[in-house]
C-alpha cells in the first residue's frame, strides 16, 4: 500500500508541477514585456534611453510587477513609447501588454484588447498660477486657452464636451503639457484628475488650483494585443489584485488624493 | 605587516610631508588646488571647498556630503546617501552627469528640486560647462525630478531664477469682535513684550494666539494658544522677561528649546517673538552670530519659495516671514517669524546686529 500511495502523491505533485511550470504565453517567454507611456505622476515615472527603460516606479509600475508574479513569470522588462498614441495603433505589439491610464472607448477596442478595469477616473481641469478668475463651470472654462495631449481622453473631453472658443493647443507628450502649464502658454490643461491631482501636490507652487473634474467615469484597463492568449490570465490576476486588496493599497501608496471628491464641472 | 595595511600609513606619510613642504615654503608656493561644491544651509546654498581639479572630484565631492565640521554647522545635503557616479563627460559645453537610481528616492518634490539645483550649481562653476544633462542610471528622467524638466540640459540660470512671482502683501488676518476680556489679556501680553501695544484692540485673532503661545513657551505650559484659566493666571503672576545670556546693546537671542526670538536692548527685553526654527536634521546652528545681508524678498534657490523679509546671520539661515509658523521646529534651518511680525524684525535687525542662538535657555 504504502509505495502505491507514494506513487500516486508523486503523480499528483508531477502532474500540478506540469500544470504551473506551463508558461504563460508571452512574447518572450520567461519574461513579461510592459509597454509604457512615461511621465503620469504618481502612475509612472522613471528614466529611458530610447524605448529602453532604465528605472520605472508608480503605481502601474507596482501593479505590473504584481500581476507578472501571480501570472508566474518570473521577469518584468518595461518598454517606453514616446508617444502614447503609439501604444494603441492597430498591428502586431513587441510587449504582452501596456499600462499607460488607458481608459477603455469602444475605438480602442478596435486596436486592442482590453483588461478588466482597475482603475476609474474622471477628467480633471488644472489651471495656471494667477489666472484672473478661477472657472466654476465649462461656460467658464470656453474662453481660455486651453491645452492636452494628443490623442488623450483629455483632448477629447476638450473639443466634445468643452467647445473652446480659442483654438486648443494639443501638445505630443505629457512633460510638455505641464511645462506648457507652467509657463502660462495655456490657461488651463485637461488630462486624467489622478495624475494632476499628484502633480500639483508634489509641486504646489508651479501651478494654480485643480479646479475640478469633468465627469468622464473612465474606466482604466490593461491594453493586449488584438486575440493576446494572455487575457483571460491577465484578468483573472487582475481581479484577485483587486478582490485581495492589494490594488487599493497601491492606490493609496501612490495617488492619496480622491479626485471623485473634487467639483464636478457642468 | 601585509602590504594591504601598509598601504593607508604609506599615503599619510605623503601626506604629511605634503603638508609640512607646504608650511616651509608657504610664501612661495601656490594655493593647493580645490574645487566648490554646493551644500546647504538654512534656505540657501554654501559652498564647500575639496581637494581637486576636475568636474569629476567635484561631483565626487558633492555626492559625498558635507564633513564631520561642516555637519556640526548645520550643512547638510538633500543628494541621498550612497548614490553612485556612473560617469562625467563634458561635450561642447554640455556636461552629462550619469547617476545611479538613489538619486531619485522619495517623492517629496523639494528634496529633488534641490538635488538638482546642487548638481547642476556645482558644475557650472567650471567654465567649460554651460549645460548640464543628468542622466539615472544612464536614461533620461521622465517625471523623476517634478521642478525641472530634465528632458533637456539645464544652465545655472535654470535652477537659481525665481519660478513664481513674488507673494503679494498677505491680506488683514480675520479677527474676531472686540471684547474687555480680550483687551485685558492683550494688555497683559504687552505689558511683558509678548505683543506690541499697537497691537492691543480687543479682538481675538491669530496675533493674540501667536502672543499666548510665545508666553505658553516662555514658561513651558502646552502651547495651544488658548488663554485658559492656567494660562491667564501664569500670565499675571508673571514678570517681563529678561535676557537669558550676559550681553549689552541692541541684540536678538533665539531660543531653540523655547522657540522664541528675544528683541533685546541693554539688559531689557523689547520683544519676544513666537518663532518656530530648524527641524530635526536642519538644526538652527547655534553660537554667535552678526547679520550680515538683508533682503526683503529672497529667493529660496535650492527650495524654491519666497522669503520676505530675510536677514541672513549665518551661511542660508536667516529671520524670515513665513506664512506657516508651527508651535515647534519646522524649518530648514531659518527662523521663521509670522507675518505681522516680520517686518518689525526687519527694520529691528539692520547689518551687522549681533544674534546669539542658544540650544538651551533654562
Amino acid at each position: 500500500m504504502k509505495p502505491l500511495l507514494a506513487a500516486l502523491a508523486a503523480a499528483a505533485t508531477l502532474s500540478t508541477t506540469a500544470g504551473a511550470a506551463e508558461p504563460p504565453p508571452t512574447k518572450t517567454p520567461g519574461v513579461l514585456t510592459v509597454g509604457l507611456a512615461m511621465p503620469a505622476a504618481g502612475f509612472q515615472v522613471g528614466a529611458v534611453r530610447g524605448r529602453k527603460v532604465v528605472l520605472a516606479k508608480g503605481l502601474e509600475i507596482d501593479l505590473a510587477r504584481i500581476l507578472a508574479r501571480r501570472l508566474g513569470v518570473p521577469q518584468v522588462r518595461f518598454v517606453n513609447e514616446r508617444l502614447f498614441s503609439t501604444l494603441l495603433n492597430p498591428g502586431p505589439k513587441d510587449w504582452d501588454l501596456a499600462l499607460a491610464e488607458i481608459s477603455v472607448t469602444a475605438p480602442r477596442a478596435k486596436r486592442v484588447d482590453f483588461s478588466a478595469p482597475y482603475l476609474s477616473a474622471d477628467q480633471g481641469v488644472l489651471v495656471r498660477r494667477s489666472l484672473a478668475t478661477t472657472p466654476r463651470s465649462i461656460a467658464a472654462l470656453r474662453g481660455l486657452q486651453l491645452c492636452a495631449e494628443r490623442a488623450t481622453t483629455g483632448a477629447q473631453v476638450l473639443v466634445k464636451t468643452i467647445k473652446p472658443r480659442r483654438k486648443p493647443l494639443l501638445l505630443s507628450d505629457p512633460s510638455s503639457l505641464s511645462y506648457a502649464l507652467f509657463t502660462k502658454r495655456c490657461d488651463a490643461i485637461v488630462a486624467d484628475a489622478p495624475t494632476l491631482a499628484v502633480l500639483r501636490r508634489q509641486a504646489p507652487d508651479r501651478y494654480g488650483p485643480l479646479v475640478g473634474r469633468i465627469v468622464t467615469r473612465e474606466k482604466y484597463a490593461i491594453a493586449l494585443e488584438k486575440g493576446s492568449a494572455l487575457r483571460p490570465l491577465v484578468d483573472s490576476a487582475l481581479r484577485g489584485v483587486i478582490k485581495d486588496g492589494t490594488l487599493e493599497t497601491l492606490r493609496r501608496r501612490w495617488l492619496g488624493v480622491d479626485t471623485a471628491k473634487l467639483r464636478a464641472l457642468r | 605587516m601585509t602590504p594591504r595595511a601598509r598601504g593607508p600609513q604609506a599615503v599619510l606619510a605623503v601626506a604629511l610631508a605634503i603638508v609640512i613642504v607646504a608650511a616651509g615654503s608657504a610664501a612661495a608656493a601656490p594655493p593647493a588646488p580645490t574645487v566648490r561644491v554646493a551644500l546647504l544651509q538654512g534656505e540657501q546654498l554654501v559652498y564647500a571647498e575639496r581637494p581637486g581639479t576636475s568636474l569629476t572630484s567635484a561631483i565626487k565631492a558633492l555626492l559625498a556630503g558635507p564633513t564631520k565640521t561642516e555637519a556640526a554647522d548645520e550643512i547638510t545635503t538633500q543628494i541621498p546617501a550612497g548614490t553612485a557616479l556612473r560617469g562625467v563627460s563634458v561635450k561642447n559645453g554640455v556636461a552629462t552627469i550619469d547617476l545611479g537610481d538613489t538619486i531619485a528616492v522619495g517623492t517629496r518634490a523639494e528634496s529633488l528640486s534641490a538635488r538638482i539645483t546642487q548638481i547642476v550649481l556645482t558644475a557650472t562653476r567650471f567654465p567649460k560647462v554651460r549645460y548640464v544633462r543628468i542622466l539615472v542610471k544612464g536614461g533620461t528622467p521622465l517625471g523623476l525630478f517634478p521642478g525641472f524638466v530634465t528632458r533637456y540640459p539645464l544652465t545655472a540660470k535654470d535652477v537659481t531664477a525665481p519660478d513664481i512671482p513674488p507673494p503679494k502683501p498677505p491680506a488683514p488676518e480675520q479677527q474676531g469682535k472686540p471684547s474687555a476680556g480680550t483687551r485685558a489679556l492683550q494688555q497683559a501680553l504687552a505689558d511683558r513684550g509678548f505683543m506690541t501695544a499697537a497691537d492691543v484692540d480687543g479682538r481675538p485673532g491669530p496675533r493674540t494666539t501667536s502672543a499666548v503661545v510665545a508666553f505658553q513657551k516662555w514658561t513651558g505650559l502646552g502651547r495651544d494658544g488658548v488663554a485658559g484659566p492656567a494660562t491667564r493666571a501664569a500670565l499675571l503672576a508673571s514678570s517681563r522677561p529678561t535676557p537669558i545670556g550676559a550681553g549689552s546693546g541692541h541684540r536678538v537671542e533665539v531660543l531653540l528649546d523655547r522657540q522664541l526670538a528675544l528683541v533685546e536692548d541693554g539688559s531689557q527685553v523689547t520683544r519676544v517673538l513666537d518663532v518656530a526654527t530648524g527641524k530635526p536634521g536642519f538644526e538652527t546652528p547655534t553660537g554667535s552670530f552678526r547679520v550680515f545681508r538683508k533682503e526683503q524678498r529672497s529667493w529660496s534657490v535650492p527650495y524654491k519659495v519666497w522669503l520676505p523679509w530675510a536677514s541672513y546671520f549665518v551661511g542660508g539661515v536667516a529671520f524670515h516671514e513665513y506664512p506657516d509658523v508651527p508651535p515647534n521646529p519646522a524649518s530648514h534651518g531659518c527662523v521663521r517669524v509670522p507675518r505681522w511680525d516680520a517686518q518689525w524684525l526687519y527694520q529691528q535687525t539692520p547689518i551687522g546686529t549681533l544674534v546669539t542662538v542658544l540650544g538651551r535657555s533654562r
